[in-house]
């Protein structure tokens, strides 16, 4: 059986600039694969390829078996959508939304069902235009979810949700997983997809830097990173490891014989394997998750 | 019909659309005819005419057109192109909630111009009329629709698209005849969507049972046109900021 999205040699370009150069690969049924990548690395133009949004300029995609831009209704039923950003009419109820996109498709789940799930059953009579920026994309999802999609596209979910609301979110994905959905999602947060993925997608500069599990990415970060907490007012850390991340045998070394030589307990002192976060600015070249 | 049922709750719940389709053309009408002595009834029937398209304009053009864009800019279009229902029946819908609610509007016109400014009004007549505002407010919701991909978001949609409707409503009558316009003008009227239907809904109050063939067909022309355009150019898409169109 072919997986649910096959890329094969993506290219996308838009004049004279090239946003995907190449990208090929597959994400497996039932399980999240999460696409990572720092702003302007080709994921927003990939899933709006998958989703059929776009047109490639070369390569090919499969999703669930058909060309994204050739399915008709009933492979579009059989996809969940949600955009990066909001896409609701501010002047229907919750309730009315949801019950909306039920129409459309032919073994629905209950709009009351959906709303236990999104945990919006309170609000179900509440329009869309005041809600909070949480409920509306937990909204977004419950119409994604509505039709009981094989297929789930996640376009940066949480994005700007409060740490409570995102954990909520993660159960739901969590849920719809077990019940067999593949889910892609793209995020800028290291430990979603480390608490979500089975597998971790990353582009850079329209290619893929890296395509692995979570842990198989967190080995291709390097050497072991060294962590602790230097002591308030005792002496100060020499150049060679002020103002840097302390990671390998030297480093330790060096640091140990520091806190020797000066009689400094090297408190919280951690070396531990590279985070993902670690992994993944060491695979883009990056500083900062968000950049 | 739950397409149906959702765009005539999208117009019903938009304050703008209500006063603008309903109010505007009823005190409109009540100022009319507060300040003319003993009007004549085809002068009645010319008023009522005008501010029944003047209202028609509102919901099936300005309010119609605007509301696409802001779903277009809201991303609600991109989530309904990619849902399972077929793109014309969104259309279709969002078409024939405007129509039936410019019929509300209109009918609600004539009793007000019949109670208030003596309009004659049978039921031969009614019909005709409400027959011309529907086939005027599929013709106005295609070029409204063809006219969205040229629409700004934001406040400017509004100036622009009263622009391109309130001088024509003008030199089509809508507000009463003009006979000092120059002939090429009046001319050039004839052939776009606006005085037809003013014509085709004085016509129907005047000669009740009686639509203009011609004014018929130059609004099919202009509905099949637009539908021309919109297929070729309609935008389902958020138009993106300048600095994130290279790198989507």
């Amino acid at each position: 059986m072919s997986a649910p999205i096959e890329v094969n040699g993506l290219v996308k370009r838009f004049g004279s600039f090239t946003a995907v150069n190449g990208v090929s690969f597959e994400v497996a049924g039932g399980q999240v694969t999460a696409l990572l990548g720092p702003n302007g690395a080709g994921k927003t133009t990939t899933i709006e390829i998958l989703e059929g949004f776009q047109s490639p300029t070369a390569g090919t995609v499969r999703v669930l078996g058909a060309n994204p831009r050739k399915g008709g209704s009933a492979w579009r039923a059989r996809i969940g959508l949600v955009l990066q950003t909001t896409s609701l009419d501010a002047q229907l109820t919750v309730a009315e939304a949801v019950g909306l996109y039920g129409t459309l498709y032919k073994r629905p789940l209950g709009t009351g069902e959906v709303l236990d799930a999104i945990e919006m059953t309170d609000d179900a009579s509440t329009r869309i235009g005041a809600l909070s920026g949480g409920q509306k994309r937990r909204v977004d999802l419950g119409i994604a979810i509505v039709g009981r999609p094989d297929m789930l596209f996640l376009d940066e979910p949480t994005t700007g949700l409060d740490p409570e609301v995102r954990r909520r979110m993660w159960q739901i994905i969590e849920g719809l997983t077990d019940a067999g959905t593949t889910v892609l999602l793209t995020t800028h947060y290291m430990d979603e997809a480390q608490h979500l993925a089975s597998r971790v997608v990353v582009l850079a500069d329209g290619q893929v830097a890296a395509d692995a599990t979570p842990a198989e990415l967190r080995a291709m970060g390097g050497p072991p990173v060294i962590r602790f907490r230097p002591p308030a007012g005792g002496p100060e850390l020499p150049p060679a490891l002020k103002d840097r991340t302390l990671s390998g045998t030297d480093d330790l070394i060096s640091l140990v014989a520091w806190a020797r030589d000066h009689r400094v307990d090297l408190t919280g002192l951690e070396v531990s394997p590279p985070s993902l976060e670690d992994a993944y600015l060491a695979l883009t070249g990056r500083t900062d998750v968000s950049a | 019909m739950s397409q149906l049922k959702y765009h005539l709750t999208l117009i019903m719940r938009n304050p703008r659309a209500f006063i603008a389709g309903l109010i505007m053309p009823a005190l409109f009408l009540a100022l009319e005819t507060s300040h003319k002595q003993h009007p004549s009834a085809a002068q009645i029937d010319q008023v009522v005419a005008g501010l029944v398209v003047f209202g028609l304009l509102n919901l099936a053009y300005l309010t119609y057109a605007t509301g696409i864009v802001v779903a277009r800019e809201d991303g609600v279009l991109r989530r309904w192109y990619a849902s399972p229902l077929p793109r014309w029946q969104y259309f279709a819908a969002r078409v024939v909630a405007a129509a039936l609610l410019a019929d509300a509007a209109a009918l609600i016109l004539l009793l007000v111009g019949a109670s208030m400014a003596g309009l004659h009004l049978t039921v031969a007549g009614t019909g005709s009329l409400l027959l011309a505002v529907t086939i005027g407010a599929i013709a106005l919701a295609a070029v409204g629709t063809a006219v969205t991909p040229l629409l700004p978001p934001g406040q400017g949609m509004y100036s622009l698209l009263a622009i391109t409707y309130l001088p024509l409503l003008i030199f089509s009558g809508g507000f009463g005849q003009n006979s000092d316009l120059p002939h090429w003008l009046t001319t050039l009227m004839t052939y776009l969507p606006i005085q037809p239907i003013v014509s085709g809904a004085s016509t129907a109050l005047r000669h009740p049972g009686f639509l203009p063939g011609r004014d018929l067909l130059v609004l099919a022309a202009w509905a099949v046109a637009a539908l021309v355009l919109s297929v070729r150019y309609f935008r389902w898409d958020p138009t993106r900021p300048a600095h994130a169109r290279r790198a989507p």
